[in-house]
């Protein structure tokens, strides 16, 4: 797709099962300056949809969810 | 809110890990929580039974865990001992069951910032949320 953001960080959280891939995503949103483009991969289908319910409430912007196959690309945008 | 008072009862491996996820994420999300683990809960974090993985489990979520078939899913010892290290998540064990099973703090493993009683656990709780499981 075209207008797949371009990361700054990737995190690989593919394998690792519910909380996992948003621990992993946590530790490294704390690490890092606001306006850091973060790309998440996770083949848990619930880290899918509850990564973005814990981002809502933290504050941080959502950028894209892309399917690629057998797991999901999760942009993130710390603020 | 001001946080998270989890009172742990039971040793069953399910209820554990529910605990240690919830408790992991929110105090990662920097919300405090105090885990205080009393009665039968204690025993899942007796250093024996998570070597052997010995745990006492309730059904068929609990056996699937233990096999490991599917995505990894982190240990309950490992996950809080991580959270401890993102945000505001203590771990207290129940003095009254220890003196009862005659037991320390160094036959658990070590996620314990405490032993607590009761009117401890109650000072800490009382301006929290208290989930009991």
């Amino acid at each position: 797709m075209s207008d797949t953001p371009s990361p700054d960080i990737e995190i690989d959280s593919r394998g690792a099962a519910c909380p996992g891939p948003l621990m992993d995503l946590i530790g490294k949103v704390k690490d890092v300056e606001s306006g850091t483009v973060i790309e998440l991969l996770t083949s848990d289908e619930g880290s899918k949809n509850d990564v973005p319910e814990w981002l809502e409430e933290a504050g941080h912007e959502l950028l894209s969810i892309e399917e690629e196959g057998d797991y999901w690309a999760i942009y993130i945008e710390t603020t | 809110m001001t946080g998270y008072a989890v009172v742990l009862a039971s040793g069953e491996l399910e209820r554990v890990q529910a605990v240690s996820m919830i408790s992991s994420i929110a105090a990662s999300s920097d919300t405090p929580v105090q885990v205080f683990v009393t009665m039968n809960g204690l025993s899942a974090f007796e250093k024996d039974r998570v070597e052997n993985g010995d745990f006492q489990v309730a059904g068929p979520a609990g056996e699937a865990m233990l096999q490991g078939s599917g995505d990894e899913v982190p240990l309950f010892t490992e996950q809080l001992e991580r959270a401890k290290g993102i945000g505001p998540l203590e771990v207290y064990a129940c003095e009254m069951v220890m003196d009862l099973m005659g037991t320390d703090l160094d036959d658990y493993v070590d996620v314990f910032d405490d032993t607590l009683g009761v009117a401890g656990f109650l000072n800490r709780a009382a301006d929290k949320q208290v989930l009991f499981v």
